[in-house]
């Protein structure tokens, strides 16, 4: 008795520093959002008590149904597209070449760069006028002056395909370790059978990415519903809103409105959408691994 | 000798067997794939490349021709001007500082918890880390708004250590190293121990060096991570001389809506270091990627 009490002391040092930070910055924010959402509260103090009264706003919010939309839209829209284009590029930097490893650099590199720099080069670059997208556009031969972040069409257009170039390095790279993870024995043994390379693809190289490409989805769905840096400095979430994303609506409700309970109420709304989705992450995670 | 010479033999069979498989099974639509991987890497890195020539065009230079943005005349002057002209050398340094403040701290805190999870035995360790582990289910952006009452009432909101402090205690970088730390050999730890060796010295001298793949992965993405940063150093810094790059340069960028020049050489000033740094890392880069992704 009297030992194991000693074995539980020597512990504390080892789990003491993380257990400090994890229960600050991540555990007690929790309760402290929840003491939040039941107050008018602003940027300078809480002000009083008022129970469900944000949560009863917030369902009748129109702004916020509306930001929750297009947050929604656009996980739809980047979810399928990524998964392909990972795919596709992951297939490409696998090619048994000599560029296999320029492919790969070329569609990672965009990954690393900071969302500040890949927004204001995306900003430049698509300008009417002057940007070089449109001037490409007019020297192939193409008479049009398309407004890229104005016209509601275009501008999720230009989101998706920033995030998509922005992004997609990562996925690629996992899809190339599932690749790369195929026992060769099957490739081997369906030639000696007659396969083509279509049959290959579809019969053996498909079904043994399924496991990772599942992880892939549920991660891209994950990261979708968090976007916000891009749209917030690309669009504003224009035009007239038609862009703006949930967590830009829960800033502005913060600190441009002074609101930070009913801030905290719509952050609430967004973390128990993530924990549904990242406990089905788990759950299939686990069941993939069995 | 002999052995090197049979291991030798055997490797130009295989290349041999190898090479007539290929030509037998040669993809026949090989070029015309390679050609397209061609063109849209091209369009991937096309941005970046526009961005480092606009950088080194004199200062207000403008086009509607888009082969003239990567025609001379070049000039480095805007480099200068902007590293002593702004505060983008102060941002740079902002960025540099907190992410491998938090890099270290991380690795410090993530590898001792994980290290008494996997090692020692204590009361309640099941549940700690079913506790710990709960924290993977915790998304950062759904919290940062009682995140910033929280880092207000301990004065850390527009400091360093607000900066750094909320984001290193990551559940993954404890999950990942208990599991490399489980594979050490048991009996390497238990003679350390009857030999006297402390916890302590064990943890640092014999189970940390092992461990080193899992901790450059878990680096390189904490830092990665710190270095593009953009919410919470967006609501948690208010004094310029305190943002770090990813919120500098929009303030930077906005002061420029017609001319090039200075905000393409402010976003190259950002992206140079990470490129050099993907450069020489890609390999760990790449493999941290498969490991962390397949794993968490």
């Amino acid at each position: 008795m009297k030992k194991q009490w000693i074995q539980d002391f020597r512990a504390i040092p080892f789990l003491l520093p993380f257990f400090i930070a994890y229960m600050i910055f991540t555990i007690f924010p929790i309760f402290k959002g929840l003491e939040m959402s039941l107050y008018d509260w602003t940027l300078v103090r809480k002000i009083e008590f008022v129970g469900l009264e944000n949560y009863t706003k917030m369902f009748t919010d129109r702004h916020f149904w509306r930001t929750l939309w297009n947050t929604t839209f656009f996980v739809i829209l980047t979810t399928p597209t990524m998964v392909l284009l990972a795919l596709g590029l992951a297939l490409l930097s696998n090619l048994n070449t000599k560029f296999k490893t320029f492919f790969r650099s070329s569609f990672f590199i965009p990954s690393i760069l900071s969302v500040s720099v890949i927004s204001f080069l995306m900003i430049f670059m698509l300008q009417p006028y002057n940007g070089l997208v449109n001037n490409i556009i007019q020297m192939i031969g193409i008479d049009a002056e398309p407004k890229w972040m104005a016209d509601q069409g275009l501008a999720w257009v230009t989101i998706v395909v920033v995030t998509l170039w922005w992004t997609v390095g990562f996925n690629m790279i996992l899809f190339l370790a599932g690749l790369q993870d195929i026992p060769h024995s099957l490739y081997e043994a369906s030639e000696i059978d007659g396969a083509s390379r279509w049959d290959m693809f579809k019969y053996i190289t498909l079904p043994q990415l399924i496991p990772i490409g599942r992880v892939i989805l549920l991660l891209q769905v994950l990261a979708s519903y968090k976007v916000f840096a891009q749209i917030l400095l690309i669009t504003g979430g224009g035009p007239g809103g038609a862009t703006r994303p949930l967590i830009q609506y829960i800033y502005e409700v913060g600190f441009n409105q002074n609101n930070l309970g009913y801030a905290a109420t719509m952050s609430y709304a967004l973390f128990f959408i993530l924990l549904i989705l990242s406990i089905i992450q788990l759950k299939s995670q686990r069941s993939g691994e069995n | 000798m002999s052995n090197r010479r049979f291991s030798n033999e055997a490797t130009i069979e295989v290349k041999k067997s190898k090479n007539t498989v290929l030509q037998r099974n040669r993809d026949p639509k090989l070029g015309l794939k390679v050609t397209l991987g061609f063109i849209i890497a091209l369009i991937f890195i096309l941005p970046i490349i526009w961005m480092l020539f606009v950088s080194i065009k004199p200062n207000g230079f403008s086009t509607t021709e888009p082969f003239e943005w990567f025609l001379p005349p070049y000039t480095f002057y805007n480099y200068v001007d902007i590293m002593f002209g702004s505060l983008i050398f102060r941002w740079l340094f902002n960025s540099l500082f907190v992410a491998v403040i938090t890099t270290i701290l991380t690795l410090i805190i993530t590898s001792l918890a994980a290290f008494a999870i996997s090692q020692m035995k204590f009361r309640f360790k099941n549940f700690i880390f079913i506790f710990f582990l709960l924290g993977l289910m915790i998304p950062g952006e759904a919290t940062i708004i009682p995140l910033y009452e929280v880092a207000k009432s301990f004065g850390l909101i527009d400091t360093y250590a607000g900066l750094i402090l909320p984001m290193i205690a990551s559940p993954l970088g404890v999950i990942i190293l208990k599991s490399f730390f489980d594979n050490v050999p048991k009996e390497v730890v238990e003679s350390a121990i009857i030999d006297g060796c402390s916890y302590f010295k064990l943890f640092y001298k014999i189970v940390l060096p092992l461990a080193k793949p899992a901790l450059s992965a878990i680096g390189i993405f904490t830092f990665i991570g710190s270095w593009n940063n953009f919410l919470w150093p967006y609501l948690s810094v208010l004094s310029e001389t305190l943002y770090t790059l990813p919120v500098g340069l929009p303030v930077f960028n906005a002061t420029y809506s017609q001319a090039y020049v200075q905000p393409m050489t402010a976003n190259a000033i950002a992206s140079i270091p990470v490129i050099i740094a993907f450069l020489i890392f890609e390999k760990q880069i790449v493999k941290g990627i498969s490991f962390t992704g397949i794993k968490g």
